[in-house]
């Protein structure tokens, strides 16, 4: 067991038990926070794959915009914080059916199949490359994702604004 | 690589022009903020432009935005050819039609203030979808989609004081925001498969014998969910009546047609240029025996036109209803590509000419009673024909032909998809789309006999449109008739622009 | 290649074991006698009026969601800032171009944002 392998099950077992905790959690505040804990884990698993610029991503626009704004929005609201929300269990048969069968069949794509690799080093950092192709073959992309958030933006400002009527 | 750049951007001017009319209907909002009642021109103008420009493109095939770094330099991540222009075409003229749509239509004249967002945002809608039809890489397509759809999220909600239309957007959010999900997760692993995301090097990845059978069955058909809801195709279409419902009328006819074809046009390119190995010289595409498409879109078409059919037959609401005859039409057109040859592909391009002129018709007539009553139940259609004789004669003609009764141009569209059907030994399929058409006649007839035969029970006064409104439809019901009769222009029109650009 | 990151690791640990050796040394050495005005809210010496928990108007919303796209925004200056120097050694202005498009876009979206009053909190 390298040393890869003992980080990768750090950030694995924070990841799911974090997530358990984010689902069973009865306060939503609490939920909030292990869910940071969660995307955290994620990141970490991002870094371990040498995909350093999602990493940043995760960090920045998850944990560090995303979710601050989830628990702002939680704290902010009117007695949100003391309402216990419910966690049962229904329909648990047909449920863990459905599930069960949908991760039986990820799991042995994920084992049976020959994903495509290419031999090689790890990349030091793939930012350089990132900012390359962005603005070389992937310019279009580009581009085109400027004028998605324009639409977001447009978007965002009429639902949430009110209407002077 | 600047020259390869500078030479794609002369391949998407139509593109490029809706970008730019977009910023300028920004622009013009911003400055103007005391009268709009420009806006709409402005926006009309850049969709002449851009007609006029996807009209030069007619006839030329090539790739644009080729990558320069990686191994493979052939292939470019939008493929321009005939296929793709009739397709824009087609969206840019749907486009137009919907603009003098909502000149007439007074829940968007309501809106003053916000016209300037509206015309935006319809315009997000076009550049989306412009951008999807011919797109042919993974990568551009998921982005070209969320474009398509995050604009129409906030258009179908755009009524807020109306609480169904906020239903509306709602549910329209949750359903797209799980299926686009789910169709990245298929992007995903096609990627994990052959480390591609141009669909022509995926073609030729597939064939390869290590290619994991099971595993790219499953990615496809991720990827069909992502494109059966925006077609709205069953088991993926719960979201299409209640949207359909609750959205302005303007914005549902536009979903119905516009968004659709761009939806079919993703789904045909998807399938001709990813899984197909050769097209044979009477016509019929062989696919790589890897997934077999033919099937799962006979299953899901046929499921689809009975759902949207039986469905339709309750209904009272008049959208509602056409919300499920949109969904039984998405039900024949993928019949037409379920055949996989170029006369189903022929098929669906007549019917989509046909379906854009009757669909939008029928709306329209929907739009101006509503006008008037303030509600779409079919009720309100009692005794129509004799108040408002123009109207109900429109509306006849526009209900038959989209059941598809001669002498109309639905009659047309539907008997080039059954002769490709039965050219292709599907005789038992063609049999049972002809008892859906069969069954559909039942509610549009119902529709009929409201405006013919009941008696109204409350005294309303006299509905008639003005010159405006007589001309639209007069547009949209002269070719219906006409290429009822005389229909080669448009077949022939359709079968010079059935080529994809080939592997 | 992890090794590139012992720094941050590093960072983190000093930040987790500071933070817990702070709460937990004010527990372990201040004296702790709470009486009910001790525990009460500090509100300016006032006794407190109210619920802490006020609702909020749907402007936090806004600002919010305006908040996560213009950090989307940032996120994509980055790898173009970091490979600038090389690209411009290579293609020259033409590196700019496409960020400038970018920036355009986008400020035209912020500027109707402004214009619009989304981002009025009254």
């Amino acid at each position: 067991m390298s040393i890869y392998d003992v980080i990768f099950y750090l950030f694995a077992i924070l990841t799911i038990g974090s997530g358990y905790l984010v689902v069973t959690s009865k306060n939503i505040v609490h939920s909030a926070f292990y869910l940071l804990f969660t995307l955290f884990g994620v990141a970490g698993l991002y870094v371990l794959l040498a995909a350093d610029f999602i990493a940043i991503v995760q960090l920045m626009v998850y944990v560090g915009g995303i979710l601050i704004l989830l628990l702002f929005g939680v704290m902010l609201t009117n007695k949100v914080t003391d309402v216990k929300i419910r966690t049962g269990t229904i329909h648990i048969i047909p449920a863990v059916i459905g599930t069960g069968l949908l991760m039986g069949v990820i799991v042995s794509m994920m084992l049976r199949t020959n994903w495509k690799s290419e031999p090689g080093e790890l990349p030091f950092t793939t930012t350089y490359g990132l900012g390359r192709i962005l603005l070389t073959d992937y310019v279009l992309v580009f581009e085109l994702l400027a004028m998605l958030l324009l639409i977001a933006l447009i978007g965002a400002a009429s639902i949430a604004r009110r209407d002077n009527e | 690589m600047i020259n390869e750049i500078l030479n794609s951007i002369t391949f998407i001017y139509p593109e490029l022009a809706v970008s730019i009319f977009l910023l300028i209907i920004v622009l013009v909002d911003l400055v103007f903020h005391k009268d709009k009642k420009y806006i709409p021109y402005i926006s009309l103008a850049g969709l002449v432009i851009t007609g006029i420009l996807v009209l030069n493109q007619i006839g030329i095939t090539h790739f644009a935005f080729v990558p320069q770094l990686s191994a493979v330099k052939k292939y470019g991540m939008m493929t321009i050819d005939p296929f793709g222009s009739y397709f824009k075409l087609l969206v840019v003229v749907t486009s137009i039609l919907i603009i003098f749509f909502t000149i007439a239509s007074e829940e968007v004249i309501d809106l003053k203030e916000r016209l300037g967002e509206f015309h935006a945002l319809i315009y997000g809608m076009i550049l989306g979808m412009l951008v999807m039809i011919s797109a042919s890489d993974l990568i551009l397509i998921y982005l070209s989609l969320e474009l398509l759809s995050l604009s129409s999220y906030v258009l179908a909600g755009f009524l807020k004081l109306r609480e169904r239309s906020s239903e509306a957007s709602l549910k329209y959010v949750i359903y797209g925001s799980v299926s686009s999900g789910l169709m990245l997760f298929g992007i995903s692993i096609i990627y994990g498969l052959t480390g591609s995301t141009n669909l022509y090097v995926i073609n030729s990845l597939i064939q390869g014998p290590q290619i994991n059978l099971f595993t790219l069955s499953f990615s496809s058909i991720l990827m069909f969910v992502g494109i059966g809801y925006k077609i709205s195709a069953a088991p993926f279409h719960f979201w299409t009546p209640d949207v359909y419902e609750g959205a302005p009328i303007s914005i549902t006819a536009y979903l119905s047609v516009a968004s659709k074809a761009a939806g079919f046009a993703l789904l045909i390119r998807f399938i001709q240029t990813g899984f197909t190995s050769f097209i044979s010289e009477d016509g019929y595409w062989t696919l790589i025996a890897v997934f077999d498409w033919q099937a799962l879109l006979i299953a899901i078409s046929i499921l689809t036109m009975t759902l949207g059919n039986f469905s339709a037959l309750w209904q009272d609401n008049l959208k509602r209803m056409l919300a499920y005859s949109s969904i039984a039409h998405a039900g024949y057109i993928l019949l037409g590509i379920a055949v996989l040859s170029n006369q189903g592909l022929i098929a669906v391009l007549i019917y989509f000419f046909v379906y854009m002129l009757m669909n939008i018709g029928a709306f329209y007539v929907v739009m101006l009673i509503s006008n008037k009553t303030g509600s779409e139940n079919i009720d309100d259609y009692d005794g129509l024909g004799a108040k408002a004789p123009f109207l109900g004669v429109a509306l006849a003609i526009f209900l038959i032909s989209l059941t598809g009764l001669p002498p109309t141009a639905g009659f047309i569209a539907k008997l080039y998809l059954f002769i490709a059907l039965i050219d292709a030994n599907m005789i038992v399929v063609a049999i049972i789309a002809l008892l859906n058409t069969v069954v559909s006649l039942y509610y549009y007839v119902r529709v009929l006999k409201h405006m013919y035969l009941t008696k109204s029970e409350r005294e309303q006064e006299n509905i008639t449109p003005s010159i405006g409104s007589l001309v639209y439809l007069l547009v949209l019901l002269i070719p219906i008739l006409f290429f009822g009769i005389y229909f080669t222009p448009i077949v022939e029109f359709a079968r010079s622009c059935v080529s994809l650009l080939g592997i | 290649m992890i090794e590139q990151y012992l720094p941050i690791i590093l960072v983190l640990v000093v930040a987790a074991v500071f933070a817990a050796a702070i709460v937990f040394s004010s527990r372990l050495f201040g004296p702790q006698q709470p009486s009910k005005i001790k525990i009460m809210p500090y509100e300016s010496g006032k006794d407190p009026v109210g619920s802490t928990h006020e609702r909020v108007s749907i402007k936090y919303y806004i600002v919010a969601m305006m908040f996560i796209i213009f950090d989307i925004e940032v996120i994509y200056l980055y790898p173009w800032g970091v490979e600038f120097r090389n690209l411009y050694n290579e293609y020259g202005f033409f590196a700019f171009w496409p960020m400038l498009v970018f920036l355009i876009v986008l400020e035209l979206g912020f500027l109707y944002i402004y214009k619009k009053g989304a981002l009025k909190w009254d």
